[in-house]
């Protein structure tokens, strides 16, 4: 997969390159549009030039013209244009000097210029005095020495050479526009081709990014799919060894259930064979005992959780049992309870179920010593969140001077079971009767 | 033949064009070559077996003509007699008329100006002497050299050097030689040459004040002034030397300049002989070449013979390849002459003239590239 920091250093580089060619076509076209400037000036001036040199050669040719007019026809009318040919001719030839009298040989080349003109000027001048004068053979002399003719094309070779100096430069400006349009626009072209390279660089990079991202997505998705398949597969597996489990509990419990019932069977026959009344009692309450504990293993076989165990039901169930095995044994009282719902772990129930077991079978035996009475057991929970289970009955009562009854190992027994529980023991006198009180903290 | 050919050939057998007896052809006609084996005319009496010649003044040129001249005199048993003007053409008619008092029987003249020569040649021709004239009228033979092919010659020459040894970019001056009309072919011959070449500039197009070596020196200094980078220079032999001295005073004189002249002068050709040299080039007019043959048809004149009514002289472009075979050639102008194959490598004959026909001397500006 692609690194994003690594991802984002190259756009942001080839933004960069974007960047910098966008200045570099900002700052070509700046400076480019300056030296087109100076080349429009350049070419300017070199036209206004070209101009000054070709309006001086046309006054000198129209000078000439009206010369040789005036010389051939003796008419005036050909003098006329002669005057303003001349001064127009010294017009430009001041700005021609203000134009190009920049270092020694121009200087030298527009002296000469000027020498040239003077003498032209003054040779016109001269036959045009001598034709006033009549002195036509003078005139003639002067025309056939060629003089004039010398003078004026060696005026038109330093004209024709200030025009093509200023046809070099405008060439020369021409040119130079030119390369600077072809430099811009090859600049724009390369510009452009970064930029678009810039794009498509990042555009690529974007779209790399996205396709692993993509590709990571996918694979993530493929490990997901088959972590949840394991996930599944691992369930499965569980349910059906947590199932396997808990029917091995189930058989265990049944079987220990079974087991305790028939230990229990095997201790009630043993009572019943007993010939001691002592030995005969002793064996009934280990054998209620045992059917008590019996009991939760059979609670427990049938309940879907082991873990815990829903109080109420647990103990309707203990106490219908031990009230069918009490009045079998020829016991008379009558057993209520009230039992709020409530579920405790398993160990717990087994504790609190064998001393409700012990305490009703104590209240059968020993609070009615007439033989019919209420026994009521109640469970419920208390404003502290603690649960408490009371075993009461209208009987004789209980006195705390009197020696127990029986073998003493039930109180014993409850005293044991009720500390591992960390509960609280508390028997009332209810005269008539006994409450014996469990407080079970949760 | 074209029709205006036949025209002008049919005026001619038929006498009409022509002025009196005196004035000579002063219409221009198409002439036929020369037919060396034309018939025999009556020798003109009463002159003497003199070859004179008038010469304008002492250049290269002339001393060339000069040497041909006194060749064929001595092989044809003539006196050979000079006469210089010295740029004075009243003195030059004079000169005329002294050999036309003194039945010379042949003179060659270089006029200085035409018009005051004319009237003394024709007064030598019509005493039935041989004239040859170099270039201008009237004469019975009238040498001149095709100023086109001339100029030609040299610009193709020049437009060939730009191409291969100055990438065809070249600054041009062309010296004119403005004050002889005739020559101004021989110009416009360069100027088309040199059009062929878009980068060309012919930043001088002048004719020096006075056209020999002082002048062309001065123009150029001129020139340099207005436009001092200059790669071509083409003219006349004697000012374009006078041009490569003022490069050479203002140091810008290069080897690989083309310095071009026409007339095969001397000095021109001692300045292509030195290695480094900007003079590359003279068109040369082979000044022994025709003076000689000029001397062979006053002789032959003299017999009766039938001879050229013009000549062309033919232009060769000398440079440092062929100036010695040139040399060779001028050298011993009879052996050229003996020889038609190489003869017509410098001469071109046109027309019949004799004593018995000199009534149809030329008195028209002749050229063979007349149409």
């Amino acid at each position: 997969m692609m690194d994003a920091k690594r991802v984002a250093l190259s756009a942001a580089l080839l933004l960069a390159v974007g960047f910098v060619s966008l200045l570099v076509i900002v700052g070509m076209t700046f400076l480019l549009g300056r030296q087109a400037e100076s080349d429009l000036d350049k070419a300017g001036t070199a036209r206004a030039t070209s101009e000054a040199a070709v309006s001086l050669a046309d006054g000198l040719q129209l000078a000439e013209s009206s010369q040789r007019g005036y010389i051939l026809s003796n008419n005036p009318i050909y003098l006329a244009p002669y005057a303003t040919a001349k001064s127009e001719v010294l017009r430009q030839q001041s700005i021609l000097e203000t134009a190009l009298n920049t270092d020694t040989k121009s200087a030298q080349r527009l002296g000469k210029l000027s020498e040239i003109l003077v003498a032209k000027f003054d040779e016109m001048d001269e036959s045009i005095q001598l034709k006033r004068a009549g002195r036509d053979d003078d005139v003639a002399a002067l025309v056939r020495t060629n003089r004039g003719k010398t003078l004026m094309d060696e005026a038109r070779i330093f004209i024709s050479s200030i025009t093509r100096a200023t046809d070099r430069q405008l060439t020369s400006a021409i040119a130079q526009q030119k390369q600077n349009l072809s430099l811009l626009r090859l600049t724009n072209l390369g510009a452009a081709f970064v930029v678009m390279l810039v794009v498509g660089g990042v555009y690529w990079l974007h779209f790399s990014y996205i396709r692993s991202l993509s590709r990571a997505q996918r694979q993530v998705e493929v490990l997901n799919t088959g972590l949840e398949k394991r996930v599944t597969e691992r369930t499965v597996d569980l349910t059906a060894a947590r199932d396997r489990a808990e029917m091995l509990l189930a058989e265990v419990n049944h079987r220990v259930a079974n087991s305790l019932s028939l230990v229990a069977s095997m201790v009630g026959m043993q009572a019943r064979a007993s010939k001691s009344e002592d030995a005969r009692g002793v064996l009934n309450e280990t054998q209620s005992r045992i059917q008590a504990v019996a009991m939760v293993h059979k609670t427990l076989y049938s309940s879907g959780d082991i873990r815990s165990v829903e109080l109420s039901e647990f103990l309707a169930a203990l106490l219908e049992q031990l009230e069918l095995s009490l009045k079998g044994a020829g016991l008379n009282a009558t057993l209520k309870h009230d039992l709020a719902p409530f579920r405790l772990p398993t160990d717990k129930s087994v504790s609190v179920g064998v001393i409700t077991a012990e305490w009703v079978t104590n209240a059968f035996k020993y609070a009615y010593p007439g033989g019919e009475g209420e026994i009521r057991v109640m469970l419920q929970g208390d404003e502290q969140g603690a649960l408490r289970l009371v075993v009461e009955d209208d009987g004789i009562g209980r006195s705390e001077e009197a020696a127990p009854k029986g073998t003493g190992l039930g109180t014993r027994l409850v005293n044991s079971m009720a500390a591992n529980l960390g509960a609280t023991i508390d028997y009332v006198a209810r005269h008539p009767g006994t409450a014996a009180q469990m407080t079970i903290p949760v | 033949m074209t029709p205006a050919l036949a025209a002008l050939v049919l005026m001619l057998s038929a006498g009409v064009a022509l002025a009196d007896d005196a004035a000579g052809l002063t219409v221009p006609v198409a002439l036929a070559p020369f037919d060396a084996k034309a018939p025999l005319c009556a020798k003109p009496p009463g002159l003497s077996r003199i070859l004179g010649f008038a010469e304008d003044n002492r250049r290269d040129f002339m001393l060339g003509v000069a040497s041909g001249l006194i060749k064929a005199a001595a092989d044809r048993g003539l006196t050979y007699q000079r006469m210089l003007a010295d740029n004075d053409p009243a003195l030059m008619a004079k000169q005329i008329r002294d050999f036309a008092a003194a039945k010379v029987g042949a003179v060659v003249v270089a006029p200085i100006d035409a018009a005051k020569s004319a009237s003394a040649l024709q007064q030598v021709i019509r005493g039935g002497a041989y004239v040859a004239a170099i270039v201008p009228p009237p004469a019975t033979t009238i040498l001149n050299a095709p100023q086109y092919l001339t100029g030609k010659v040299l610009g193709d020459d020049a437009v060939d050097y730009i191409v291969k040894h100055l990438n065809g970019r070249a600054n041009v001056v062309l010296l004119t030689h403005d004050g002889l009309e005739f020559l101004a072919p021989r110009f416009a011959a360069i100027r088309d040459a040199l059009r062929k070449l878009p980068d060309v500039t012919i930043v001088a197009d002048i004719s020096p004040e006075t056209v020999d070596r002082a002048g062309g020196t001065a123009t150029m200094q001129t020139i340099l002034l207005a436009e001092p980078q200059i790669d071509v220079v083409l003219g006349a032999d004697t000012v374009v030397l006078g041009a490569l001295d003022a490069m050479r005073s203002a140091g810008k004189a290069r080897p690989n300049q083309y310095f071009g002249g026409i007339d095969g002068e001397a000095d021109a050709l001692a300045e292509i002989a030195i290695p480094g040299s900007p003079y590359k080039t003279t068109v040369s007019l082979a000044a022994p070449i025709f003076g000689y043959a000029l001397g062979q048809y006053a002789a032959d004149w003299l017999d009766g013979k039938s001879v050229p009514q013009a000549m062309d002289i033919l232009p060769a472009a000398l440079n440092m390849d062929n100036l010695v075979r040139y040399q060779d050639d001028t050298a011993d102008p009879g052996a050229i002459w003996a020889d038609p194959a190489r003869r017509d490598r410098y001469l071109k004959m046109y027309g019949n003239i004799c004593y018995d026909t000199r009534d149809r001397y030329l008195n028209f500006a002749w050229s063979s590239e007349n149409r």
